[in-house]
């Protein structure tokens, strides 16, 4: 404790905002009062020249050493009576201030609380000025570059102007080119000068700049440091084009089949999936949108990219469309038939009215094939030496084999029927899969270099290892049928459906009597049935044990058999088959009830008792389901307790060494895209088996599916029905489906919502002449170190689709400002033609002004541009069309230069005022008058009537609003916003530039709605500032920093983790931790979070708080 | 509250006749707000501009001819929108299309005019029948001045007394001038504010074949009225005069010494600036010239004069309709020139004569107040 502490305390009056309700004299006669003080004065603006020397002379002439001021808050004016110490040769750090405005006068009318609440807090400062400590204010250099966040007019007026002083500017923007809002617009007001005109030449600028860098498709990731030294993470997003290499030709958006709503235009026009904002774009490069795997493809257990081919069909590309699918598998004429299509279960097409036809497209694209002629493929060239086994000709086999030769291994597949195809060939009757188009597929995969054996039955895998195979796959399916397990199941005339089948695929002659009863309700128990029927059998019944609802067939086959006269009994169960001398003659069933759901979730089928019925028959087939034939199998392989092979369920290894299994063998009786997958996988597991790669690792991909579909706009549109054989047509093998003509399909595949956007056709890659495009580029991250930054972040235009009562979205003509900024370019969709969705020009236009603005149920603040643009509107509807127009106004803001001279003149040029609050907007129609029109409704309160004007057109005048994201990126910047969702400004008039974290400036919409000159204006003042900054060399930053004891640290580190400025690192020698000046903030948790009390938090002391919390209390 | 939809065929039916300029309008209500009418009644003048932008003027209401286009809204109009343009267009359209009625009085006099070529009906042979005795020579070419004496002035007996007093004094300072006698007509310019534009063109063009006819180089008028219609609108029609108010020549005339004034008069006398002598010509100085030079006389002026002067209610055909008692400006107007403490209200237009006169009499205040001619009180002093 000095005792020759002498203290001087200052009560500012504030003019009337302090003295109007503390009493002043009465405080500062109690400051006279308190120890240590040498003196106490009242003043009526101690920020004042006057205020600050009384201050000054008494430190001099009194030999004061600590000071308080009581007066407003210390963001406004600390740094002022800081000063004035340190002009009277006090350190800065020997003053004190006290809010008695904020938290006294302005907080209360009772005179009496505020004075008494002044003197405690005056009371408090003092004890804690007393404790006060000189501290040395730090200066630091300033990193003379800068990074400007935002590409819109304010970002490039402020990047220009700091660059054309010679310093580096990193411009980063979030789109693929700058330009933000104002590249959207068509004339500014009140000039009329083209926006065009005015801004391209700045984005050329930008463009050419040596000292910017121009970020585009990029976002700041992370920001950390403090300023003058700011380090920024800045994601350079994938563009899947190479800038150096694009021309900006358009070739590739020519080819890409993808279309959308461009965002540009408001979803007014069409882009493709590769595009850039607009031709004059800087950079004048295209972009590739791709938002991730489509639900099609990620529900796909084989992956294929069935967006890709369907948005090819819908160009009419099929060749290429069948080269997509091929690029995963090679069966799009078997899977087009019988695949289950999960894909179709996922399609998010389905949540507008029906999923797209994904399975007849792919049909369609093989019977393409088929019908045109397929040129015989080249081989794959052999680069790799390992030959693979693969044992069992069925689609997982296949597919396995197709995968590997493709990735040069020589591969031989081992077949033990005649013909290879497994159950494609031998499991589906002919009128669902024609041969020829097995065939087809299984000669394209022949062609490919893979070597078929068929008869070739092994049953031991050290033989086929010592013919010098590495690796083997098992895939040899699950081909025997199960039994009923009831008496007389061995009668003669009892058959199982695969054998069955089998027998009927390899055209062996199978006698059936005349009526045929057929257990199970797979889909190998219908395709039985409808053979049986097909083969001439009289009465062909299913006797199934559950409901329709639970048959495992499909739902279309199902149906078709019933049309073919297969009668179908459900809720029954067989429990002995009738025979006579060894010969079947009927079979007993019992009645089945459904119960409680089992573990498939199906309702369990319990026997009714008593139910007992006889059915007279010549035939029974079997098609309760199918197993593993363990006999065709190596003895030492593990089976699971379901009696399928035992493998690990992502790598498909086997328990023996190089032997991997997929397909029925391993899941049982599945489906065949089920098989392929399986195939597919195992080939991964095998290419890294023989690479001596590990198998696990990065295992299953993880894929990015995209996250929303928007769905807008989509109309309503069935989809195509397959066309099918005629009934009485149906008594061959000759297919059922007829699949789609050319037509059809493209009709079809116009359907698709492209949910990925970049369907990944490759078509770009094609058409790319200086060969930019890379669809496996990746986003990059770059790190830059900037002395400031100025955020120029702008702003989202208001979403009036809210307030129902206007129609927008419900009616075609409803449009917001943006949109018919856009119609009115010529650059535009329209090219600059005012007109209606159908294309006819509006004879009246209404203007509804405020749409968001100065409304608490949206935005409470006035948007500051809509009056001006409106006129805009109406000035270029006038010179366009011979509509009338009419502004719905609440009042007229215009309030800049040639503003209010704007107004008149287009008062002169006829347009309509009426002045009220749209209520609606309706199509309702009233009169004759009103009928085919929209009409717009409010009080004129002018005229003290309800005006209804009936209008082809409704431009909505939308509030400008806070970026949807502003939370998030004031977050990352460490910047605080208003309670309007803006960057708050560092004082609202005097600092209007500034943020609240020093070396961030805010500038144009993003700090609050203006229009383009205030947007210049600020951006080129925060371009001062920051100037001024790197003029300067170097800013001096806080002093009130934490310190270290090292004495006391033990080195737990704690505090090195909790520091949210990284400024703590451990030093290893000594083994304590040191706090970096530079970047501490004096935030004071490290000293809270100190286990061993090590770390002080220099002017924020426990002496000098536990005073001040004294001064308050007593 | 009613419910509307704007009829855009009414507004440019009220565009085409003259009122296109009411698109300027911004609804600042500065019209209401300076009307006289809404000192003694509503007329809410901002409305009716609301109205006829949007074509939802109700053209059976009273008000549509209440306007005595004194042009006390059209002076301070921030967007010098022409207000009685519009509501002449207004008027225009009632009377030309028939949509709604005119006033008995005023269709009779219209009717009247259109007969005999003066609002009261009366012979048109009558006309310089109070110029009988005065031995004033009707106007040939090569006369100086036309002397053009106007409707009410010839016509009522009660205002003759004006343009005898102005012959008088012309003929005291030797001024070369003659009358048109029986082939004067009627100006037309109340006629026009009337509505009744087609009457105004024959009107106007009668006038005009005349004084070419006699070859009429220059015109001293009575009445501001015609000196406006002459001044103003007459040149839309290819009739290019000179035209002077007889205030101004009888000025000049003192000026030049060629009107002595011998007598004192010591009157306290204020001066009442007519509508269409000040705000709609800016003549102002003049009239209180000639007063100023009269040996004798007091000038008070009123509180309200010059720009802010209150119409005596005659103009737009103001004169020829009823105006209830209580809300007639004349009767205003008188107690505002009696509050001076002047006891005589010195005119130097027939309409305010005419309007005072009656308010003297219905008021009972001619013990108290005298109405006078500037021409009069000049010829009382010579």
């Amino acid at each position: 404790m000095e005792d020759n502490t002498r203290i001087g305390v200052y009560i500012c009056h504030c003019g009337s905002n302090i003295a109007g309700t503390v009493d002043v004299k009465e405080v500062a006669e109690f400051a006279q009062g308190l120890p240590s003080v040498v003196v106490a004065k009242d003043y009526i603006y101690m920020c004042s020249d006057p205020g600050q020397s009384m201050i000054k002379e008494d430190i001099k002439e009194l030999g004061l050493n600590r000071i308080v001021v009581a007066s407003c808050s210390p963001t406004l004016h600390e740094h002022t009576f800081r000063r004035a110490c340190q002009d009277a040769g006090l350190n800065p750090y020997l003053f004190e201030m006290v809010n008695i405005r904020e938290h006294c006068s302005w907080v209360t009318e009772d005179h009496d609380a505020a004075t008494e609440k002044a003197k405690a807090l005056v009371n408090a400062a003092v004890r804690r000025v007393y404790y006060h400590e000189p501290l040395e204010i730090r200066e630091v250099p300033v990193t003379p570059s800068v990074m400007v966040v935002g590409g819109g007019i304010a970002g490039i007026q402020a990047a220009l102007e700091i660059a054309n002083s010679g310093h580096k500017v990193y411009l980063v923007e979030r789109e693929p080119s700058i330009g933000g809002h104002m590249a959207q617009f068509d004339k500014t007001f009140p000039t009329l000068d083209c926006a065009s005109c005015i801004f391209t030449p700045l984005l050329s600028a930008v463009g050419q700049h040596p000292y910017i860098e121009l970020l585009t498709y990029s976002e700041v990731e992370e920001v950390s440091g403090y300023v003058g030294n700011f380090k920024a993470k800045i994601r350079k997003k994938a563009r899947y084009v190479d800038i150096s290499k694009c021309t900006g030709c358009t070739d590739c958006a020519n080819v890409c089949p993808v279309e959308l709503p461009a965002e540009f235009e408001l979803g007014m026009a069409q882009r493709k999936a590769i595009y850039r904002l607009f031709p004059q774009a800087v950079p004048s490069v295209f972009s590739i949108d791709k938002r991730g795997y489509p639900p099609c493809r990620v529900a796909c257990p084989a992956g294929v990219n069935a967006q890709g081919y369907i948005s090819l069909i819908s160009q009419g590309k099929f060749k290429e469309a069948i080269e997509i699918l091929r690029e995963t598998m090679p069966f799009p004429g078997v899977c087009g038939r019988v695949c289950t299509h999960p894909c179709e279960v996922d399609c998010e097409r389905g949540k507008v009215d029906e999923p797209v036809a994904i399975r007849s497209l792919k049909r369609f694209m093989a019977d393409y094939e088929l019908r045109v002629g397929r040129e015989k493929t080249t081989p794959v060239e052999k680069t790799k030496e390992d030959r693979v086994a693969i044992i069992g000709a069925g689609p997982a086999g296949l597919a396995c084999a197709y995968d590997l030769i493709r990735e040069g291994y020589p591969v031989t597949v081992f077949g033990a029927a005649p013909q290879a195809g497994g159950l494609l060939r031998y499991g589906i009757p002919e009128y669902r899969m024609p041969k020829e188009v097995v065939d087809n597929e299984i000669s394209y995969i022949e062609e490919l270099g893979v070597e078929i054996k068929t008869n070739t039955p092994v049953k031991n895998l050290e033989d086929v290892f010592n013919q010098g195979y590495e690796a083997i796959f098992l895939g040899t399916g699950a081909g025997i049928s199960q039994k009923m397990g009831i008496p007389g199941e061995n009668a003669s005339g009892v058959i199982h459906a695969l054998d069955f089948l089998r027998q009927v695929n390899l055209r062996v002659k199978v006698e059936l009597g005349e009526r045929v009863a057929v257990i199970g309700g797979g889909n190998a128990a219908v395709d039985a049935a409808r053979v049986a029927k097909r083969l001439g059998a009289k009465e062909v019944s299913i006797v199934y044990r559950r409901s329709r609802a639970e048959m495992p067939a499909v739902a279309t086959e199902v149906d078709e058999a019933e049309q073919e006269g297969v009668g179908i009994h459900f809720l029954a169960v067989p429990v002995s088959v009738l025979s006579k001398d060894d010969k079947l003659t009927g079979i007993q069933c019992i009645r089945m009830e459904l119960g409680e759901p089992d573990a498939s979730g199906r309702r369990r089928p319990i026997p009714v008792k008593g139910s007992e019925f006889n059915m007279d028959i010549d035939n029974v087939i079997i098609a309760i389901g199918q197993t593993v034939d363990r006999a065709m199998l190596p003895k030492e392989l593990e089976y699971t307790s379901w009696g399928t092979l035992s493998v690990d369920p992502v790598t498909l290894k086997t328990n023996i060494e190089g032997v991997f299994a997929g397909g029925d063998v391993v899941a049982g009786p599945a489906d065949i895209i089920g098989a392929i997958a399986a195939g597919k996988e195992a080939a991964i597991s095998i290419e890294r088996y023989l690479e001596g790669v590990d198998l696990k690792e990065g295992r299953p991909t993880p894929v990015k599916q995209v996250k929303e579909v928007p769905k807008e706009g989509v109309e309503i549109k069935a989809r195509s029905t397959m066309p099918v054989l005629e009934l009485e047509k149906r008594k061959g093998f000759a297919e059922v489906e007829l699949g789609f003509d050319e037509k059809m399909a493209i009709e079809e595949a116009k359907r698709c919502l492209n949910c990925g956007v970049c369907s990944e056709c490759l078509e770009c890659i094609k058409a790319c002449e200086p060969q930019a495009i890379n669809h496996e580029m990746e986003d990059e991250i770059i790190e830059v170190e900037v002395g400031s930054i100025i955020m120029a972040t702008g702003y989202d235009t208001f979403d009036p689709s809210v307030i129902t009562q206007y129609g927008y979205g419900r009616y075609d003509n409803v449009v917001t400002a943006l949109q018919f900024e856009r119609m009115c370019n010529a650059s535009g969709p329209t090219e600059g033609e005012i007109v209606l969705k159908d294309g006819s020009e509006p004879k009246s236009v209404a203007i509804i002004h405020c749409v968001g603005s100065r409304d608490k149920n949206y935005f409470e603040y006035c948007s500051r541009v809509c009056c001006m643009y409106s006129l805009k509107y109406s000035h270029l509807i006038k010179e366009k069309t011979n509509a009338e127009v009419y502004q719905m106004y609440l009042d007229m803001r215009c309030f800049g230069e040639g503003y209010e001279e704007f107004y008149d003149r287009l008062s002169g040029e006829g347009v309509n005022f009426i002045r009220g609050k749209v209520s609606e907007v309706t199509d309702q129609a009233i009169s004759n008058e009103e009928k085919g029109k929209l009409i717009v409704s409010c009080e004129d309160t002018l005229l003290d009537a309800i005006i209804r004007v009936p209008v082809d057109m409704v431009i909505l005048s939308t509030a400008l609003a806070p970026r949807s994201d502003a939370e998030d990126v004031a977050r990352l910047f460490n910047i605080s916003r208003r309670a309007d969702g803006f960057f708050r400004e560092r004082h609202v008039k005097l600092d209007p530039v500034a943020t609240t974290t020093e070396g961030v400036f805010v500038v144009g919409c993003a700090q609050a709605p203006k229009d383009i000159p205030d947007t210049i204006a600020q951006a080129s003042a925060a371009a001062a500032r920051v100037l001024a900054m790197i003029s300067w060399g170097k800013v001096e930053i806080e002093a009130a920093i934490a310190a270290i004891d090292e004495e006391l640290c033990s080195g737990c580190r704690i505090c090195n983790l909790l520091c949210p400025y990284n400024a703590i690192s451990f030093d290893e020698e000594k083994e304590v931790s040191q706090i970096n000046e530079a970047q501490c903030k004096g935030c004071g948790v490290c000293v809270a979070a100190c286990p061993s009390s090590a770390i002080a938090g220099k002017h924020f002391t426990t002496e000098q708080i536990m005073a001040e919390i004294e001064g308050v209390l007593i | 509250m009613p419910v509307l939809a704007p009829l855009k065929e009414v507004a440019d039916i009220i565009k085409e006749a003259g009122g296109e300029e009411l698109k300027l309008c911004y609804q600042c209500g500065l019209c209401t707000g300076v009307c006289p009418w809404n000192t003694v009644r509503s007329f809410l003048v901002r409305r009716i501009m609301h109205q006829a932008q949007l074509g939802l003027v109700d053209f059976e209401d009273e008000d549509m001819w209440l306007c005595v286009t004194c042009r006390a809204c059209v002076e301070r109009c921030p967007r010098s929108v022409g207000i009685l343009d519009v509501m002449k267009a207004m008027r225009r359209g009632i009377t030309e299309l028939g949509i709604a009625k005119v006033p008995d009085s005023l269709r009779i006099t219209i009717k009247n005019i259109s007969g005999t070529g003066n609002p009261l009906g009366e012979p048109p042979e009558n006309r310089a029948n109070w110029a009988k005795d005065l031995d004033i020579k009707e106007y040939t070419e090569g006369t100086e001045w036309l002397y053009f004496t106007g409707c009410m002035a010839s016509y009522d007996p009660k205002l003759q007394r004006i343009p005898r007093a102005i012959v008088n004094l012309l003929k005291k300072a030797q001024v070369d001038f003659g009358i048109l006698g029986n082939r004067e007509t009627c100006s037309g310019e109340s006629v026009r504010k009337a509505g009744d534009e087609q009457l105004f063109q024959t009107l106007a063009q009668t006038n005009i074949d005349t004084f070419t006819e006699l070859g009429v180089k220059k015109i001293v008028t009575t009445s501001p009225h015609s000196y406006h219609t002459f001044k103003n609108e007459y040149p839309e029609l290819d009739g290019n005069f000179e035209v002077i108010h007889y205030s101004r020549l009888l000025a000049e005339l003192i000026k030049e010494g060629r009107l002595k004034p011998t007598k004192e008069l010591n009157k306290k006398v204020t001066y009442h600036d007519p509508c269409y002598l000040g705000r709609h010509n800016g003549i102002y100085d003049e009239p209180r010239e000639i007063l100023h030079s009269l040996p004798g006389i007091e000038l008070i002026e009123m509180p309200r004069s010059q720009e802010n002067s209150l119409c005596c209610g005659g103009g737009g055909g103001g004169i020829w309709m009823e105006t209830k008692k209580g809300e007639r400006f004349a009767d205003i107007r008188l107690e505002e020139a009696i509050e001076t403490g002047a006891g005589t209200l010195a005119v130097a237009c027939p309409f305010c004569m005419s309007m005072f006169e009656d308010s003297v009499l219905s008021l009972d205040k001619g013990d108290i107040i005298e109405i006078k001619d500037i021409a009069e009180l000049i010829q009382e002093v010579i």
